[in-house]
């Protein structure tokens, strides 16, 4: 028996429509929320992130109405993320159909939060994203989709989060997001051995060896990415079966 | 066979309930612990804390009990199944105490213990038509630790603990038969298929 990788294809959400963007900037459309969701499902996806990059509260009847919709025909776990920045925010999300929930900026701005939720939610249910940028020898939180610096180094911060709660991680690389060249080894593994929770890659997925990298050398626990299963290059289901050919466990759906 | 779905204030109740409705179950959710006593069948979902999951149920923890142990079918989902024992380390207060024995902090490298795990095969009806290399969906911090035999399927992560628990029509799964796919769903429709042959 072992705990299986996980794969998780992130829908970024814009205006109700999944969107996909390099380097944070530049989005196109590329399908709706709900009929990708499913089609990841039927795939094997193991769980489904939904972030929403308008993050403005303008949106939020939109991303609600998304969620929901989008959870009504789920039967994995779906985080959604993206603008969510109080308590009752996340309570939403929770009540229209998210099994966990992801916040960043908020959690930088008032890490209290990050307690708050745990302590009502239970931890299992709270995810910090750190969106983190490569400054000289380390890497430096950054906030609000990407473009403010905060002065927390990214590995210290992670360390924080779990003492105040945090059940998961939700790792960006901002230097390799949308490039496609690889996930960021050295950061994620970094965040891996400085925290005792799991901890999903993301940035920078552009074929399945990247995978396969990210979840043996960088050690993570879940692999995020978006665009190769966008625009069928690859298939969930052929992730998975090359993963299980190289001895990584995953969950096999046929 | 309707089923009452336990609204203990937080969290996410759409996924169960589609569940079990795909199940054939008429889902009525509620948060009045006096209707939940009074229920046909009963779901304690697996979201929230134990403290306030208990707190929301407290006024009726008695009359709850003694529905549960008088052959209400009930089915406890993670936090769920947590209290339907004694006492947890998670929050201080009494569990329904349905079930003997206490809830304890993981023992594992990384926690919470978060994704998909293989349970050991079960011959109980629970598991009927579920395939022996199914695996669950899971998102727990703490355990059950049973002081009774009522272990039906185990699972490992850093030790070895509680994948399903059932005491006649008590039935608790430490994993999200609902966050399960295919063999989530079929788990869910054959605690339907053990509460209506009890009805």
């Amino acid at each position: 028996m072992a705990l299986a990788k996980r794969i998780i294809p992130c829908l970024d959400v814009k205006d109700g429509a999944v969107v996909k963007g390099v380097r944070f900037k530049g989005l196109t459309d590329v399908g709706d929320p709900p009929s990708l969701a499913v089609k990841y499902q039927e795939q094997g996806a193991d769980e489904i992130v939904f972030l929403d990059v308008n993050a403005t509260l303008a949106g939020a009847e939109t991303l609600r109405a998304a969620v929901q919709k989008t959870a009504e025909q789920l039967f994995v776990p779906l985080t959604v993320g993206g603008g969510v920045r109080t308590f009752e925010d996340v309570k939403t999300m929770l009540r229209v159909g998210a099994d966990k929930v992801s916040i960043n900026t908020a959690a930088v701005a008032d890490p209290l939060l990050i307690t708050e939720c745990a302590n009502a939610f239970g931890s299992q249910c709270v995810v910090v994203a750190i969106d983190a940028k490569r400054v000289g020898d380390s890497w430096l939180v950054h906030t609000h989709s990407g473009t403010r610096s905060s002065q927390l180094d990214a590995v210290e911060w992670a360390k924080e989060v779990c003492e105040r709660g945090a059940g998961e991680i939700l790792l960006t690389s901002m230097d390799c997001d949308g490039v496609k060249d690889g996930y960021d080894i050295e950061l994620t593994k970094s965040i891996v051995r400085s925290v005792s929770v799991p901890v999903i890659a993301s940035g920078g997925c552009g074929t399945i060896e990247h995978i396969v990298e990210v979840l043996s050398e960088g050690e993570a626990d879940a692999a995020l990415a978006a665009s190769i299963f966008h625009y069928n290059e690859l298939s969930v289901r052929d992730v998975k079966s090359l993963l299980a050919s190289r001895g990584i466990p995953v969950r096999w759906c046929g | 066979m309707k089923v009452t779905v336990v609204d203990y204030g937080v969290g996410n109740l759409h996924s169960i309930s589609k569940g079990l409705e795909r199940a054939g179950a008429k889902i009525q959710v509620s948060s009045s612990p006096q209707e939940i006593a009074g229920a046909e069948s009963i779901v304690f979902p697996g979201v929230g804390a134990f403290g306030a999951a208990m707190e929301s149920l407290r006024p009726e923890a008695s009359s709850l009990r003694e529905a549960i142990l008088g052959e209400t079918p009930t089915l406890g989902i993670c936090l769920g199944m947590q209290i339907l024992f004694e006492t947890s380390e998670e929050s201080p207060g009494e569990g329904l105490s349905v079930l003997k024995g206490s809830v304890r902090r993981l023992k594992a490298p990384r926690v919470p213990h978060m994704g998909w795990n293989n349970v050991s095969c079960s011959s109980d009806d629970l598991f009927e038509g579920i395939g022996a290399d199914a695996q669950f969906y899971f998102a727990n911090s703490f355990i059950c630790s049973p002081t009774e035999k009522v272990t039906i399927s185990e699972t490992v992560y850093g030790e070895r603990f509680p994948a399903a628990v059932r005491k006649g029509t008590v039935v608790g799964v430490q994993f999200h038969p609902e966050k399960s796919g295919e063999p989530g769903l079929k788990l869910l429709a054959n605690f339907i298929r053990i509460s209506e042959g009890s009805a």
